[in-house]
C-alpha cells in the first residue's frame, strides 16, 4: 500500500495544510542538500506517498502534492489557482479567439506579495550578483509575524493545477457561511461537487496502491458541510479507500457568541457536524483547543491565539508526525532500517486503534514539542507525562485499562551518545562510497565534518525504543496496547514557520536550561525540532462526546424550541435529529457500556 | 450584509426608502449586465488579483463571478440563475427585464400611484402576455424525423450570442447532431449522455463531435497497445486490485507466515478475477480482433501485467457516468461481477487509440455501430477560453433539447417583445379598469427593454429603432431588429428563433420578483401572518 491522497477543506484546514506541505518541501530540499544535517540526509521516507510525479505539456517534469484543497473564492490571495508550474504560455495574450465583437476588461488590483513571497519569486529568477535587492531572513520572518491574511502568504510549495479548488459561494457572505446546513448545499450549486469528484479521480486514477485519504476539514462553519458532501461522494465511488479524518477547529471559532440564539446555533452546529463527519470516515480526530497558548502544550512555545498562522503551525507539526509511519519504507525481513522504525499503512494504523474490541472511532491527539532529550536510555523528563492533548474537552488522568495508543517519536536528541555517532558514521560511509568516494582519508574527513556537532545528536532507534518502553514501564496506568513508530528525522523548521519557540529552545530543538540569548524574547534560529505525537483511543474523550449529546438533546429535540427551528432551517427534520442523538449514544456506549445513554429522559 | 453596515437601524428603515433602495439595486444590476445581451453584446474579461482570467458573455457566469453584497441584488441574481438552471438560457434578459419593471414602476409611484396598484397591473399584464405567447409561438412538429433545420436555427441563434459567427456555425451542427444522437424515442433527453471533454492545445480553436467516447485517461501499462482496431469493449465495475478486507487487517497476525498466507490468498482471488476476463477474451477474439477493458474500479500493477501479457488494453477508474455512456455508445452491458461475464456483455468499437499531451492522456473510443452517446471535444489555447466555449456548448445543447421538448419556438430579435407590447397597449389595457391600466402600460413598456438593449449594443439609436419596429408591427407584420442596420426584419426569414420555455420563464419570474421588491412592507407582513403567497 502506498499512495495517500490529502484533502484540505476550509480555511483553518488550509492554514494547517500549508504548514504541513512546507515541512514536506523542506524535507525534500534537505535530503538533497549536502550541507544539511545527517538526520535529513539519511531519512528514508517515501515522499511518493504524498507527492505525485508529473509532466507539463512542455515536457518538464514536476513533483507536486497529491492534494485537493477547497476554500472560498478569494482565499488564495496572490497565489494563482492553477499553481505556478504548468504555466499557460498564451494565457496573458489579450486576444480572445472566440469573439470578434466588443471586449471589456475588468482587472482587479493585483495582490501585493509580501516579503516572503517576493523573495520566493526572486529565487526562481536567478539574480546576478545584485546583493542590494536581497531580502533578509529576519525581515521575512518579521513581516509574516506582522500579518498573514491567507494561507498562501507563507506557502513555499508548488501546487498542481488540479489541487486548488475555489468554492463559488454564489453571494454567500463568509460570515453567513457558518453552519453545516448551508455548507451541505453549497456543492450542489452548479456542478461543483462533480468538479471536485473529477479532481479526486484525476489523482486516484494514477495511484497503483492507494493506502487511503487523509482528510483535514475545518469544522467550525459551512465547510464541515462541504466536507461531508465530498466524503459522501467518495464513499459512494471508493468504498474501500479508508479515510482518516482530522476535524479541526480554529482559535477564532471559539469566540463568545453574541446572543442566546447564536450560542445555541453554534452548539448545534458542532454537534451536527461532528456526528455527520464521524459517520463518514474510519477514524476521526478532533483537533483545536480554545486557547492553545494557555494549555500545557505551550511550555516552551509562545503562541498568540488570535493568529491562525501560529496555532496552525503546531497542529500541522502533530499531523506531520502522525503521518510518518504511513510513509516509512518497509524493510524486508533481511535488513533493518537505521533511520525509521514502526512502519504501518493508514489502514493498519486506523484498524489498530479502532478494530480491537471497542470499535471506538474517535481518537485523541496528544503531542510534545519539543521532545525532551535522552540521557542514557531515559528521557530527561517523562515522555508520557509531557504529552498534552490537542483535542478539546478531554478528561485528564483517566484510568482506562482498555486504552489503545499509537505513538510516533521523531528526531529525539541524545547528548553525545557514542552508539548513534557510530551509526551515523557507518551510514555516511555507505553513502559516500555509493557516490564513488574511494580515498579513505577524504572519506574520514567528510564523515568527521558531518558529525562535528557540539555533542548534540539524534539518538538511535534502539535508544529511543528502549526509552519509550522504560517510560511505559514506569507509568502508573498502562494502555492495553500501544504501538511505537520512531524516525530519527526531526521536524525541519522552514523559514516561513512562525516565531513560536521560546528562549529555552535551542537550534536543534534541544531544551536549554539557560536561555540562548537574554536580549530577545524568542530565538530566531531553531532549525529543527524533535517531536512526538500520539493517537489515543480512550475514555478521556467522553466529555467531548457527552457535551455534544447533551446539546443535541437539550436544544435540538425540544419541540418548538429555537434549536429545533434552527435545525429545520439547515434541512434536518426531527427524525434526522434523533438519528444524530442515537449516533452519539452509540459513540459514547462504545467507550462506556455501563452508562445508560440510550433512552431519552423525557 | 452591506445594508446593515450602511445603516445599523436598517430594520426600521422606512418604507419608501426601502423601496427606492430596491429599485436602485435592480437598476444597478441591469447596468452591469445590459451590455452582454445579444450577438452584438460585449464579452467580459475578468482578471483577478492573482492574474487568473475568466472570460464570459453569459449573464449566468458573470453573476456567479460577481461579489454581490446587496440583498436585493442577490434576490434578483438568484432568480436569474434559477432561470438558467430551469431553462438553460435567458439570464441576461431576466435581469434587465426586472430592472426595467422596477424603473417603470418607479415612475408610476413617483406620480403618486400605490405600489399595490402597480403590482396588480403587472399581474394582469403578465397573464395576458403568457396567453399571447401561446398564440405567438411557432409550432414545431417533432415526429420521428425531427425538423433538423429548425433545430439548427435555434442552436445557431443561441451560439451566435456567445461565439463569433463561423465558430458558432461550426458548433451548431455539432450540438444538433449530439442531441439527435442521444435522443431516444419516448424518453426525456438526458444531456448527460453527451460527454464534454476538453484539451488544451496551443493555438487552435477547434471543436469536434466524436461519435463514441473520449476518456480522460489511458492505460497504465507500458506494453499495452496505444492503438487497437476491431475492439470488443468490456465495461465493468470490478475491483482488480489487492485490497485488504476488513477481517484481515494486517496488524494482529500471530506471525509473519500467517500474514504472508493472508496476502497470498487475497492476491489469488484478484488473479482469479483477471483470469476469468482473459478467458472471455480468448473465447471471443478472432483474427486481428482486440479486447479493451474499461473499469470503474482500480486495477493494480500485477493485474495490469497479466492483462498486458494476454494482449488486453485496460483502463482503470473510469468515471461512473462513462459506464452508462459506454454502453450506449458501444453496446453490451456494464458488468458488476466476473460471474456475469458473457460474450453478449461486450460492446464493440472499430477503433480505440490513445492521445498524449504532457501528463494528460486521452483515450478515443470511435467507430461504434449505433452510437447513442457521444462526446464533444473542445480544443482551446487556455483554460478560460475552453471554459467559455464549454458554457456556450452547454447553452447550445439546452436550446436543442428545449426545442424538441417544447415542440415550439419563438421568433426572436425583439419580435416577441414588440408584438406583446403592442398587444398589451392596444388590446389588453382597454379592458382594465382604473389606475391598474398604468401598471399594464408600465409592464408593456418594460418589455421593450429587450429590443432597446439589442439596438443599443449594436450602436443604434434606440428611439428610432423602437419607432420603426412598432410602426412596422402596426402594419401587420411580425418584426424584429436587424442588428446591423436597425431596420425591421422578419426573424423567421433570418432564422432567428429563441426557446419557448426560456421566454415563458422570463415573463413568469420577472414580475414575481419585481412585485416582491415593490411590496416591501407587505412582504414582511405576509411572512408574519403565515399567509400563503398567491
Ligand atoms: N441575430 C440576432 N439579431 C437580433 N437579435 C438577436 C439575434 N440573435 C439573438 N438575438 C436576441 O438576443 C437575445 C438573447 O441574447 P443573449 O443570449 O445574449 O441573452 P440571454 O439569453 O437573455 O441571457 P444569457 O444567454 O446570458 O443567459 C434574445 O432576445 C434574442 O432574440
Ligand atoms: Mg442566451
Amino acid at each position: 500500500m502506498k499512495e495517500l491522497v490529502t484533502f484540505q477543506v476550509g480555511s483553518y484546514a488550509n492554514f494547517i495544510g500549508s504548514h504541513f506541505w512546507n515541512f514536506q518541501d523542506e524535507l525534500l530540499g534537505l535530503s538533497e542538500d549536502p550541507q544539511s544535517n545527517l538526520a535529513f540526509k539519511n531519512q528514508n521516507l517515501d515522499m511518493d506517498a504524498l507527492y505525485r510525479t508529473g509532466e507539463t505539456q512542455q515536457g518538464i517534469p514536476t513533483y507536486t502534492p497529491r492534494l485537493i484543497s477547497v476554500d472560498f473564492q478569494g482565499s488564495l490571495g496572490s497565489m494563482n489557482k492553477h499553481g505556478t508550474l504548468y504555466n499557460q504560455t498564451s494565457s496573458h495574450s489579450s486576444s480572445i479567439p472566440t469573439w470578434t465583437g466588443n471586449v471589456s476588461t475588468q482587472k482587479s488590483e493585483p495582490y501585493k506579495k509580501n516579503l516572503f513571497l517576493k523573495r520566493l519569486y526572486d529565487e526562481g529568477k536567478e539574480i546576478v550578483g545584485d546583493s542590494q535587492s536581497e531580502i533578509l531572513d529576519t525581515d521575512v520572518v518579521n513581516s509574516l509575524e506582522d500579518g498573514v491574511d491567507f494561507w498562501t502568504d507563507y506557502s513555499k510549495v508548488h501546487y498542481h493545477p488540479q489541487s486548488l479548488f475555489e468554492l463559488n459561494g454564489s453571494w454567500i457572505n463568509s460570515q453567513d457561511f457558518n453552519n453545516f446546513g448551508i455548507g451541505r448545499n453549497a456543492l450542489s450549486e452548479g456542478l461543483q461537487g462533480d468538479e471536485i469528484n473529477e479532481r479526486f479521480r484525476f489523482f486516484i486514477e494514477e495511484c497503483d496502491h492507494v493506502q487511503g485519504i487523509q482528510f483535514i476539514v475545518d469544522d467550525s462553519g459551512g465547510f464541515s458541510g462541504v466536507g461531508a458532501s465530498i466524503l459522501e461522494n467518495i464513499a459512494d465511488d471508493y468504498t474501500n479507500v479508508p479515510v482518516l479524518l482530522y476535524s479541526v477547529h480554529g482559535p477564532d471559532s471559539f469566540q463568545n457568541p453574541k446572543n442566546r440564539k447564536q450560542n445555541i446555533s453554534s452548539k448545534l452546529h458542532d454537534a451536527v457536524s461532528f456526528s455527520a463527519l464521524s459517520s463518514l470516515c474510519k477514524l476521526i480526530i478532533p483537533i483545536g483547543l480554545p486557547s492553545l497558548s494557555e494549555s500545557g502544550f505551550c511550555k516552551y512555545l509562545n503562541i498568540q491565539d488570535k493568529k491562525m498562522y501560529h496555532s496552525s503551525a503546531v497542529y500541522a507539526s502533530a499531523i506531520h508526525s502522525i503521518s510518518l509511519p504511513f510513509r516509512m519504507n518497509r524493510i524486508g525481513p533481511s535488513g533493518e532500517s537505521l533511520s525509521e522504525y514502526g512502519a504501518m499503512d493508514l489502514y493498519e494504523g486506523v484498524q489498530m486503534l479502532v478494530g480491537q474490541g471497542r470499535q471506538n472511532t474517535v481518537a485523541i491527539l496528544d503531542a510534545v514539542m519539543p521532545v525532551p532529550s535522552l540521557t542514557g536510555r531515559v528521557f530527561k523528563q517523562s515522555l508520557l507525562e509531557s504529552f498534552q492533548p490537542l483535542t478539546p474537552e478531554t478528561k485528564h488522568d483517566v484510568e482506562d485499562l482498555q486504552a489503545i495508543e499509537s505513538v510516533v517519536v521523531q528526531g529525539v536528541l541524545g547528548s553525545g551518545l557514542i552508539k548513534s555517532c557510530v551509526i551515523d558514521a557507518a551510514y555516511g560511509c555507505v553513502r559516500y562510497m555509493r557516490q564513488g568516494w574511494t580515498r579513505p582519508d577524504k572519506l574520514f574527513r567528510a564523515i568527521f565534518d558531518d558529525n562535528d556537532e557540539k555533542g548534540v545528536h539524534e539518538a538511535s532507534l534502539s535508544e529511543v525504543r528502549e526509552a519509550v518502553e522504560a517510560a511505559y514501564e514506569k507509568a502508573t496506568t498502562r494502555p492495553r496496547f500501544s504501538h511505537l513508530s520512531v524516525s530519527r528525522c526531526p521536524i525541519p523548521i522552514p523559514l516561513p514557520f512562525p516565531l513560536i519557540f521560546g528562549t529555552h529552545v535551542g537550534k536543534r530543538g534541544e531544551i536549554l536550561s539557560q536561555p540562548e540569548s537574554e536580549s530577545e524574547s524568542e530565538s530566531h534560529d531553531v532549525e529543527s525540532v524533535p517531536m512526538a505525537a500520539r493517537l489515543r483511543s480512550s475514555t478521556a474523550i467522553l466529555p467531548f462526546l457527552e457535551n455534544k449529546l447533551g446539546n443535541i438533546r437539550k436544544f435540538g429535540l425540544e419541540r418548538g424550541s429555537i434549536g429545533a427551528e434552527v435545525l429545520r432551517n439547515w434541512g434536518f427534520g426531527r427524525e434526522e435529529v434523533e438519528e444524530i442523538g442515537e449516533n452519539y449514544s452509540k459513540l459514547v456506549l462504545a467507550l462506556d457500556p455501563h452508562q445508560d445513554y440510550s433512552s431519552d429522559s423525557d | 450584509m452591506s445594508l446593515r453596515v450602511l445603516n445599523p437601524n436598517a430594520e426600521v428603515l422606512n418604507k419608501s426608502a426601502a423601496l427606492h433602495m430596491n429599485i436602485n439595486a435592480a437598476k444597478g444590476l441591469q447596468d452591469v449586465l445590459k451590455s452582454n445581451l445579444g450577438p452584438k453584446g460585449t464579452i467580459k474579461m475578468l482578471v483577478g488579483g492573482a492574474g487568473d482570467i475568466k472570460l464570459t458573455k453569459d449573464g449566468n457566469t458573470l453573476l456567479k463571478e460577481m461579489q454581490i453584497q446587496n440583498p436585493t441584488a442577490i434576490m434578483i441574481a438568484r432568480t436569474a440563475v434559477a432561470q438558467d438552471d430551469i431553462s438553460g438560457d435567458g439570464t441576461t434578459s431576466t435581469v434587465i427585464f426586472i430592472g426595467e419593471l422596477m424603473k417603470q414602476a418607479e415612475r408610476c409611484i413617483d406620480e403618486g400611484m400605490h405600489p399595490r396598484v402597480v403590482v396588480d397591473g403587472f399581474e394582469i399584464a403578465k397573464r395576458a402576455t403568457l396567453e399571447f405567447l401561446e398564440k405567438f409561438k411557432t409550432r414545431v412538429v417533432m415526429g420521428d424525423g425531427p425538423d433538423r433545420e429548425m433545430l439548427k436555427m435555434v442552436a445557431r441563434t443561441t451560439l451566435r450570442t456567445k461565439l463569433y459567427e463561423s465558430l458558432a456555425d461550426q458548433l451548431t451542427d455539432i450540438v444538433v447532431n449530439a442531441v439527435l444522437c442521444i435522443r431516444k424515442p419516448e424518453e426525456a433527453i438526458d444531456l448527460f449522455m453527451v460527454e464534454i471533454m476538453h484539451m488544451r492545445h496551443k493555438f487552435d480553436v477547434d471543436t469536434r463531435l466524436v461519435e463514441g467516447l473520449v476518456l480522460d485517461h489511458g492505460s497504465r501499462h507500458p506494453d499495452m497497445k496505444r492503438r487497437a482496431e476491431n475492439c470488443h469493449i468490456l465495461t465493468c465495475n470490478v475491483s482488480l486490485e489487492y485490497e485488504k478486507s476488513e477481517i484481515n487487517s494486517g496488524f494482529f497476525y500471530s506471525n509473519a507466515e500467517q500474514r504472508e498466507a493472508m496476502v497470498a490468498a487475497e492476491r489469488r482471488s484478484v488473479d482469479e478475477r483477471v483470469k476469468k476476463i482473459i478467458a472471455l477474451k480468448n473465447k471471443v477474439c478472432k483474427g486481428d480482433e482486440n479486447f479493451v477493458i474499461i473499469n470503474q474500479k482500480g486495477i493494480d500493477p500485477p493485474s495490469l501485467d497479466l492483462l498486458a501479457r494476454a494482449g488486453i488494453v485496460a483502463l482503470r477508474r473510469a468515471k461512473r457516468r462513462n459506464m452508462e455512456r459506454l454502453v450506449l455508445a458501444c453496446g453490451g452491458e456494464a458488468v458488476n461481477s466476473v460471474d456475469d461475464l458473457a460474450p453478449d456483455c461486450l460492446g464493440w468499437a472499430g477503433l480505440v487509440y490513445e492521445h498524449v499531451l504532457g501528463e494528460e492522456k486521452y483515450t478515443f473510443v470511435e467507430n461504434v455501430k449505433h452510437p447513442n452517446s457521444c462526446t464533444i471535444l473542445i480544443k482551446g489555447p487556455n483554460d478560460h477560453t475552453i471554459a467559455q466555449i464549454k458554457d456556450a456548448v452547454r447553452d447550445g445543447l439546452r436550446s436543442v433539447k428545449n426545442t424538441i421538448e417544447d415542440e415550439a419556438v419563438v421568433r426572436g430579435a425583439g419580435a416577441f417583445e414588440v408584438a406583446a407590447r403592442q398587444h398589451l397597449v392596444n388590446q389588453v389595457k382597454k379592458t382594465v379598469k382604473g389606475r391598474a391600466q398604468l401598471g399594464v402600460q408600465a409592464f408593456a413598456d418594460a418589455l421593450l427593454i429587450v429590443p432597446k438593449t439589442l439596438a443599443e449594443n449594436s450602436g443604434l439609436d434606440t428611439q428610432d429603432v423602437i419607432i420603426s419596429l412598432t410602426g412596422e408591427h402596426d402594419n401587420g407584420n411580425v418584426v424584429g431588429l436587424n442588428q446591423h442596420t436597425g431596420d425591421p426584419i422578419d426573424p423567421q426569414m433570418e432564422g432567428i428563433f429563441d426557446n419557448y420555455a426560456v421566454k415563458r420563464q422570463i415573463i413568469n419570474s420577472g414580475p414575481v420578483i419585481a412585485s416582491q421588491l415593490l411590496l416591501v412592507d407587505e412582504v414582511i407582513r405576509a411572512g408574519r401572518n403565515m399567509r400563503k403567497p398567491t
